[in-house]
């Protein structure tokens, strides 16, 4: 409760390389990007590291490149920058829907989406739409780089696969032709909010059926999280109501929500059904496909 | 004093004007571009980091215990550290209770919730007083504690206070007629508990002063405070010096909302005990999370309401019990508890009426002012209360208040005689006509199907003007016109963002002297004027403003005097306006305001005039429960509409028609401003802010992450109000005060709202969306 940030070592780099080799040094470092989520924890002392490396100016990060058939985007990028991105608009609508309800004008002019990533909130807005696009991220070290796939990434509340000396450097959107997107975010109002639930959606349909569906909740688990059985439920079914509201009930089995001051566990439940039945209804809108149901 | 100059003569006859140079127009601010602009100085600018001490605070980590001892040893071996006071340095007196002496400054032998005030640390800087903060160690034998007011009530075993021998700490009653013959009378009657829980000021500047040792033991004191001369008083009595060597500037201020009335003479004194201790200039300033823990919140209630009604549709009976939460200490909770009692009926003619109050004790943060003071909460159970007699009834809701609002003439629930200043009955019937009221109504309760519902719903509140029963008010300025024609207006009213004194007045001190507006200065929030009572209750433009009104009108009668002899005419042929003063039977004798005021002062007409206005009140006889409650009532009403998803609870507010009947409108500009402000606030508390507390009685939600208030894109579409002007013969040309009026019925209007949209009776607060489909569900 105490705005102190305590004596710690802090180091400026402004390349990748620089930004690998002192984090192949270092054993309890954390990285600052755009430090809206590290500062405040630095200063409530949810985190103590010894060394903060910043790599806020590695302007080599910054970038949304178009690939045809996929999107690759720096770490680094803003989360304004990406609600501003006609390519992004275009490719990933699910990602930019659940940006552009995130935080504060201000506070996405300095945030990053790779921040959003490696913070590893199970409420992280970020992650579900990236998560039903089946993003991957290139992690970075001085060892060389790899890939790993976004739905592989979380391992806990501030936990993921990251090594201590890795970095994420990329996020590669693949491009879902075809797809209705959407994403819904309940919260205890309407911007600048930590979500209570939040849920994204994609489909694919062909001869009125399900030929993809893939959905991804917040704040409901550990991390955020697929419905895999939900999507398996509908998978080849006939696009219709009923079958939306069965499978939206699925989403329980991928679930585990904990009861905090923003809300009950049983409502949370509750509401990843809901949520769910409607972000599959609204991604068939994005199709074009209008099954009513509210 | 000449018979010309006394004060009632002088409202009396300015309360006639009918034409009007500035008053009842919009005009800008003085503050506007400095604060459009960032230029504005609040508390936090004056301090000098480097120069100056900062000031830390140690707070109680138990709801209940005694304090065996603090060991501050470890944080006075810190290089830069001043010291580490307890109460036992004060050299005043450590007590600080508003109405009852109940409230140390710092702990004194025990601890009474978590955030209780244990110890103060001094360092040269911040870092340093942080980390000296967290060193100092303090000993505690837990105590039993108690948290539920229900149960504290009863229990005698576990005390807050000791002293006092029950957790009751305070009871108020309304007593009239007989309630049993009122409800053998009723054919139709309801009964119903409510609750409504805490809610934070969440001001955008946090709490802070700046004290600074001055020669001859004198203290300046700048604080975030809404009455400079309690500041003063408070930390006199604190730090043991004579008022006269205290002096306390208010400058601009971040929002107060009533909680820096309670917590800025205290922020006050703790920076003062350290300049005095130190005799060096001492800053403090709470972080967002102390301001959470510590500060008073507005009261969390459990009422119980029974009423009852005939089949002619009056109102016959009220029986009313009021529970009021107050936490560790009753702060200003009696005056509190006496205004949600003398305003438990609403705004009606009740012939029976029954009510008691009670403001209980328990091991948590202590419940203070917040606008509406007691009656947001009482004015929500009372309406919801007029919804269901309406509807058992059979009557619309509207109809049903028409039939029973007060006029001229009605006696209120005290038995006070409301001989004029009356027009909620007006208002409320605009105001409905305004909103489409019975077509929605009819068209909302037809269509109750599907998900999402759309409902509009009713709340009609009261609020009393100055200070309950006969305790006694005043107002008072002072008003200097210079030698070159410009106005220094000197007042204690404070600037927090509502604008009275940068508005407001000047307006007023314009109007009446004649002189151009852009010559006026307002001196605000500083013991350098004389005693004007707090920046609350609504009074800045209203009471508070009275004193501005009266010296400027005694200044208008010299200078009426000086002109008509100057162009040999009678004082009452003056004209004063476009910076001349003329002659109304023949305006081609004129004078410049300029060469009128090098005249007076050539002449010996003293430009200086204080505006003391003590407001006559009549006695209210606590043993019978009847009497006199105020001088006069501002009335509001608002209409909300507003859409519910029952798959998800959400609530949204979509629309909000408000009404005020609160007299004359000096600013429209401003009334817009708080009338809006104040529906937000209240729109926030009904369906969003609350605090989680853990099973000590602590708030797990005291930041700013997880308590919710509205942001602009929760807010409604807020219409232009509707006005009704009664005026009132004790306000500045009539104004009776506007800032908490439209926070009074949000809850009541927005929460019948939600009751219409899914026919399911609301009795407790906040609507969040949880709390809304569980009700829908059945299970809350």
């Amino acid at each position: 409760m105490f705005y102190r940030i305590p004596e710690i070592n802090y180091i400026y780099v402004s390349k990748l390389d620089e930004a690998l080799e002192v984090l192949h040094t270092l054993d309890n470092a954390r990285v600052l990007a755009g430090g809206t989520d590290l500062v405040m924890d630095l200063k409530i002392g949810r985190i103590r590291p010894e060394t903060i490396v910043d790599i806020s100016r590695v302007d080599e990060l910054k970038y949304i490149k178009d690939e045809g058939d996929y999107l690759r985007i720096g770490a680094l990028t803003t989360l304004q920058d990406i609600v501003e991105s006609s390519l992004v608009r275009a490719k990933a609508p699910v990602l930019v829907k659940a940006v552009n309800e995130m935080a504060s004008w201000q506070v996405r002019n300095v945030a990053t989406i790779g921040g959003n990533l490696c913070n590893a909130s199970p409420a992280a807005d970020s992650a579900p739409p990236l998560m039903v696009l089946e993003a991957r991220l290139i992690l970075a070290s001085r060892e060389g780089e790899r890939e790993v796939p976004i739905t592989q990434f979380f391992k806990g509340p501030g936990k993921t696969v990251m090594r201590p000396d890795e970095l994420l450097k990329e996020i590669i959107i693949p491009y879902e032709r075809g797809s209705g997107q959407h994403y819904i975010k309940l919260g205890r109002r309407d911007a600048f909010t930590l979500s209570i639930v939040s849920v994204a959606a994609l489909v694919k349909v062909s001869n009125g059926k399900f030929s993809d569906v893939r959905i991804a909740l917040n704040s409901v688990a550990p991390t955020p999280v697929r419905a895999y059985d939900a999507e398996n439920a509908l998978k080849g079914r006939e696009v219709n109501l009923e079958n939306i509201e069965n499978a939206s009930k699925l989403v329980l089995n991928s679930i585990s929500p904990i009861t905090d001051v923003r809300a009950s566990a049983e409502y949370r439940k509750e509401m990843s059904v809901v949520l769910t039945r409607d972000a599959l209804l609204a991604a068939l809108k994005d199709l074009g496909i209008n099954l009513g149901g509210e | 004093m000449s018979a010309a100059e006394d004060p009632y003569t002088l409202m009396e006859k300015w309360l006639k004007a009918k034409e009007f140079l500035v008053v009842g127009k919009g005009v800008r601010r003085a503050d506007a571009i400095e604060k459009a602009l960032g230029m504005a100085r609040y508390v936090e600018d004056f301090y000098m980091p480097g120069h100056m001490l900062f000031v830390k605070q140690v707070l109680s980590t138990e709801p209940h215990a005694r304090i065996l001892g603090v060991d501050a040893s470890k944080a006075l071996e810190i290089p830069g550290v001043e010291g580490v006071f307890t109460a036992k340095d004060i050299p005043g007196e450590n007590q600080v209770g508003y109405a009852l002496p109940d409230q140390p400054l710092l702990a004194d032998g025990k601890v009474r919730f978590v955030g209780d005030l244990v110890a103060l640390v001094a360092a040269r800087d911040f870092d340093t007083a942080i980390r000296a903060a967290e060193e100092v160690r303090i000993k505690y034998e837990p105590l039993p504690y108690v948290l539920d007011p229900l149960e504290a009530m009863k229990r005698t075993d576990v005390l807050v206070h000791e002293e006092v021998g029950s957790n009751i700490a305070f009871r108020t009653k309304v007593r009239k007629g007989n309630v049993e013959e009122g409800f053998a009378k009723s054919d139709v009657i309801v009964e119903n508990e409510y609750r409504t829980h805490h809610q934070d000021h969440l001001y955008l500047e946090t709490e802070g002063a700046l004290a600074l040792p001055e020669l001859g033991d004198r203290l300046t004191v700048i604080s975030a405070g809404q009455y400079p001369h309690l500041v003063r008083a408070i930390v006199s009595r604190v730090v043991g010096l004579p008022e006269s060597h205290v002096k306390v500037i208010i400058p601009y201020m971040g929002g107060g909302f009533g909680g820096k009335d309670d917590e800025g003479p205290l922020v006050a004194a703790k920076a003062a005990l350290v300049a005095r201790l130190t005799g060096k200039p001492s800053f403090l300033l709470y972080t967002r999370e102390e301001s959470l823990i510590m500060h008073p919140k507005r009261e969390a209630t459990v009422i119980k309401y029974k009423s009852g009604a005939s089949k002619d549709g009056k109102l016959q009976a009220i029986d009313v019990q009021i529970i009021h939460d107050t936490g560790a200490f009753t702060n200003r909770g009696p005056f509190i508890l006496w205004r949600a009692t003398v305003h438990a009926s609403g705004p009606y003619k009740v012939p029976h009426a029954k009510v008691d109050g009670y403001c209980i004790y328990t091991n948590k943060v202590y419940q203070g002012s917040y606008r509406g003071f007691g009656n947001p909460s009482v004015q929500f159970a009372a309406e919801a209360q007029m919804d269901r007699l309406a509807e058992k009834l059979g009557m619309d809701p509207v109809d049903f208040r028409l039939k029973n609002l007060l006029r001229p003439g009605d006696t209120t629930i005290t038995n006070q005689l409301l001989d004029h200043s009356v027009g909620v009955a007006d208002a409320v019937a605009k105001l409905a006509e305004t909103a489409g009221w019975r077509e929605k109504r009819e068209r909302y309760s037809k269509e109750n199907g599907g998900r999402y519902r759309k409902g509009i719903g009713i709340g009609v509140a009261w609020h009393g003007i100055s200070t309950s029963r006969g305790v006694p008010d005043w107002s008072n300025a002072l008003v200097k016109i210079e030698k070159d024609g410009s106005v220094s207006v000197h007042t204690g009213i404070v600037e927090m963002g509502q604008g009275s004194p940068v508005s407001s007045h000047r307006q007023i001190a314009a109007e009446i002297l004649g002189a151009p507006i852009d010559l006026v200065t307002v001196d605000f929030g500083t013991t350098d004027a004389p005693d004007t009572g707090a920046t609350h209750a609504s009074r800045g433009t209203s009471i508070g403003a009275i004193g501005v009104y009266v010296a400027s009108a005694k200044l208008r009668e010299r200078l009426n005097r000086l002109a008509a002899e100057l162009l040999e005419t009678s004082p009452d042929d003056i004209v004063i306006k476009d910076g001349k003063a003329y002659a109304r039977s023949n305006p081609s004798k004129s004078i410049s305001w300029k060469d009128l005021i090098k005249e007076a002062y050539a002449r010996g007409v003293e430009m200086s005039a204080t505006g003391y206005f003590f407001l006559p009140k009549g006695k209210f006889d606590d043993q019978k429960g009847q009497g006199y409650a105020y001088p006069a009532f501002s009335y509001v009403a608002m209409i909300a509409e507003v859409e519910v998803d029952t798959y998800t609870g959400k609530v949204r507010v979509l629309r909000i028609w408000p009404g005020l009947a609160a007299g004359k409108i000096i600013n429209p500009t401003q009334v817009e401003g708080q009338v809006e402000g104040a529906a937000v606030q209240g729109m926030g508390y009904a369906l969003m802010e609350q605090f989680v507390f853990d099973d000590k009685g602590r708030i797990l939600n005291a930041d700013m992450t997880d308590y919710v208030i509205p942001t602009a894109l929760d807010a409604p579409e807020i219409m232009k109000p509707v006005y009704v002007e009664d005026i009132f013969k004790y306000g500045p040309f009539g104004a009776k005060g506007v800032g908490e009026m439209a926070l009074i019925p949000a809850p009541a209007a927005i929460a019948n709202a939600v009751s219409n949209a899914l026919g399911i009776k609301v009795t407790k607060l906040p609507l969040t969306s949880e709390n809304v489909y569980f009700l829908i569900k059945g299970k809350r």
